[in-house]
């Protein structure tokens, strides 16, 4: 059977509709089907949801809530929803279960994949060309695949959702999975803290680094970032190592990537993976300790100084300049 | 855990990348990263992935073996030392000379083999873990862990952020974006860490130098058993056309004043000429 059409999945709903734009864009024509897998263990909510955004044929795979977080599992059904329809193009969300599903079924349909895609083209019959960031971010790559089936992992947030159409047209099926038992097993989870305010859309950010002694500290910088009218993010060290501040306000290549007007990093070195997260700021301030810290290049104003000196002294200045 | 000998001691293979770092790769005047120039390093997880497998061995016994695929010529020697030196008992290098292996799909494939290779040269019976970084610091797949353990089909347990060995089982912690998670594996494993799992060691000089004494086996990829070479030039393919430094630039004013708070004056007059901050 001759492979065609492009497969969507993601366990994120958001992320299915973006990965809807991107299927859209890149399809021959409308005979080009897009089949979206929806598995889970309510799945009818995202199959609507992705019939009313323009995808033809949704796969329902129903399942018990445990499988939402074995990305062995998602692989082992994914990987027979691939075989029942032979998708030329396979779409994955590059959250880390996605990231992990992705490799696992690529593995097992003996393919590559161009992970946390950029941009995707469509150059030819059979051909995509996709960028993507490497060595930490400093370049970017232009790839091409080629063959089916072409597989490629896209980041959250990169781009927009795909529109409502007027009058869906896509079918629903429901898959019958003969699903193997999990090799893992889960003891336990917690919830982690989610940020307030998408970091992503914030115009104003003041992002923490590990020049931050204390977490009592951050009281401070959330000052600063309230003088601003912004928002709280952090570099990788204080939103991993350790939860200082929640996991979705991290910039850099394992975090976000943002386009603030203004972008102030305190306490921050500035390697390269974090930078590429913020090299799109408009205006960039490094308030850091170090005059040969790396940040400092990667500014438009650097402040070779004690982020716990020149921070108050700066919102003091500003409450002055509100003043007058 | 027990192994050809009947000692109860882990057996673990750290997989590692070298990688020109990229923190000190430099832009060549035609905007292309110049390789030939940069520094090698340990990929920054690996190190972690290493020193995670170290700390298992001091608590359970065993050792850590370590292997690599190197595309090409094999990375510098004081790097391969420094591996050694973190307390590697044997680093394996697989050569891929013609860079055969420039994608994870055939790196898993290869690294699999390598696997099975070194635990029948080891005389081991089998890895009890294969502890991989979340991803490389050169090329961000995030895929070779994942890929490994299908390739191998055992469990693997991505992202973890402590691990233990319990009644020769794994438990793992590992972060997801919204939520933290406890699970469990059966042994064999193949486990993906990042920096933080641990603080990895950094040996001192003289552990470096005294590592010159440690075993590095350069094995060539064509001599890895059941590794179907061929069948590589068939099905799709990632081929990579250029690679380019995205331009960028700064003003890279820095703030001058006589002390901290005419800093701040000057830089917020700064910033509210720019319009960036309005009162
Ligand atoms: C594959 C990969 C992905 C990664 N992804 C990310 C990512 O998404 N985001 C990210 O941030 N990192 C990421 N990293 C980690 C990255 O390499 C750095 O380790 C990290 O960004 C360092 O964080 P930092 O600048 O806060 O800490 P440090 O590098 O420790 O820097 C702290 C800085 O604070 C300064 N300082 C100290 N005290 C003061 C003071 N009182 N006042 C002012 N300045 C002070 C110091 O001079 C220093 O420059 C990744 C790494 C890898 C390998
Ligand atoms: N050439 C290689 N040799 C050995 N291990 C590798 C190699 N490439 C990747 N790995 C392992 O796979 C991890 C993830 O790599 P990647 O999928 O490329 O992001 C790395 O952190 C290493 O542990």
């Amino acid at each position: 059977m001759d492979a065609t059409g492009i497969l969507i999945f993601s366990e994120d709903q958001d992320l299915v509709l973006e990965l809807l734009t991107v299927a859209l864009s890149l399809r021959g024509d409308a005979n080009d089907p897009i089949f979206v897998a929806a598995i889970g263990e309510a799945p009818q909510a995202m199959a609507e949801t992705s019939l009313a955004h323009g995808a033809d044929e949704i796969l329902v795979v129903k399942t018990s809530a445990e499988i939402e977080s074995d990305a062995g599992q998602m692989a082992a059904i994914l990987h027979e929803v691939v075989e029942k329809v032979h998708p030329a193009t396979i779409l994955v969300g590059a959250t880390r279960l996605g990231a992990d599903t992705v490799a696992r079924l690529a593995q097992k349909l003996k393919a590559p994949c161009a992970s946390d895609c950029m941009t995707l083209k469509r150059i030819a019959d059979g051909e995509i060309e996709i960028t993507r960031r490497v060595y930490g971010g400093r370049f970017v790559a232009l790839q091409v695949l080629e063959g089916s089936p072409r597989i490629a992992s896209i980041p959250p947030n990169r781009f927009a959702k795909a529109n409502p159409v007027q009058a869906p047209k896509a079918s629903i099926k429901e898959v019958p999975i003969t699903s193997s038992p999990p090799r893992v097993r889960i003891l336990g989870a917690a919830q982690r803290v989610r940020s307030a305010v998408d970091v992503t859309k914030a115009e104003v950010i003041v992002a923490a680094g590990r020049g931050v002694k204390k977490r009592e500290d951050l009281a401070l910088l959330n000052g600063l970032a309230d003088t601003l009218g912004g928002v709280l993010a952090g570099s990788r060290p204080l939103t991993g190592d350790v939860d200082w501040l929640p996991v979705d306000s991290r910039i850099g290549l394992s975090g976000q990537t943002v386009k603030p007007n203004l972008y102030v990093a305190c306490g921050i070195s500035g390697q390269i993976e974090h930078i590429v997260g913020m090299k799109d700021s408009r205006t960039v301030v490094a308030i850091n300790s170090d005059a040969k810290a790396p940040i400092h290049a990667e500014a438009d104003y650097s402040v070779v100084g004690d982020l716990y000196e020149f921070v108050p002294a700066f919102m003091e200045a500003c409450a002055r300049a509100r003043q007058s | 855990m027990t192994n050809t000998d009947g000692n109860q001691s882990l057996k673990i293979l750290a997989l590692i990348k070298f990688v020109p770092d990229p923190n000190q790769l430099k832009v060549n005047s035609n905007g292309r990263p110049d390789l030939g120039a940069a520094p090698f390093r340990i990929s920054t997880f690996d190190e972690n992935a290493i020193e995670a497998g170290l700390q298992l061995c001091s608590a359970h016994g065993g050792g850590v073996y370590g292997v690599s695929v190197v595309h090409g010529k094999a990375p510098p020697r004081d790097v391969l030392l420094r591996a050694m030196a973190m307390g590697l008992e044997k680093l394996y290098l697989i050569v891929d000379q013609d860079h055969l292996l420039n994608e994870p799909y055939r790196l898993a494939a290869a690294l699999a083999s390598a696997s099975r290779f070194i635990c029948s040269e080891e005389k081991i019976s089998e890895w009890d873990l294969l502890i991989c970084g979340e991803a490389s610091a050169d090329q961000y797949n995030a895929q070779v862990g994942p890929r490994l353990a299908t390739a191998l089909d055992i469990p693997v347990i991505a992202y973890a952020t402590r691990i233990e060995i319990r009644d020769s089982t794994i438990v793992a912690d590992r972060a997801l974006e919204d939520r933290s998670e406890t699970l469990q594996a059966s042994l064999p494993c193949v486990v993906t860490v990042g920096m933080e799992i641990n603080q990895a060691r950094i040996p001192t000089v003289l552990q470096v130098m005294g590592a010159g004494r440690k075993p590095i086996r350069e094995v060539l990829l064509a001599d890895l058993p059941g590794l179907d070479v061929e069948s590589f030039n068939e099905g799709p393919s990632l081929s990579t056309l250029d690679v380019l430094a995205p331009v960028r630039a700064r003003k890279n004013i820095i703030v001058e004043g006589n002390d901290i708070a005419a800093k701040a004056a000057e830089l917020l007059a700064k910033l509210g000429a720019d319009g960036e901050v309005k009162f």
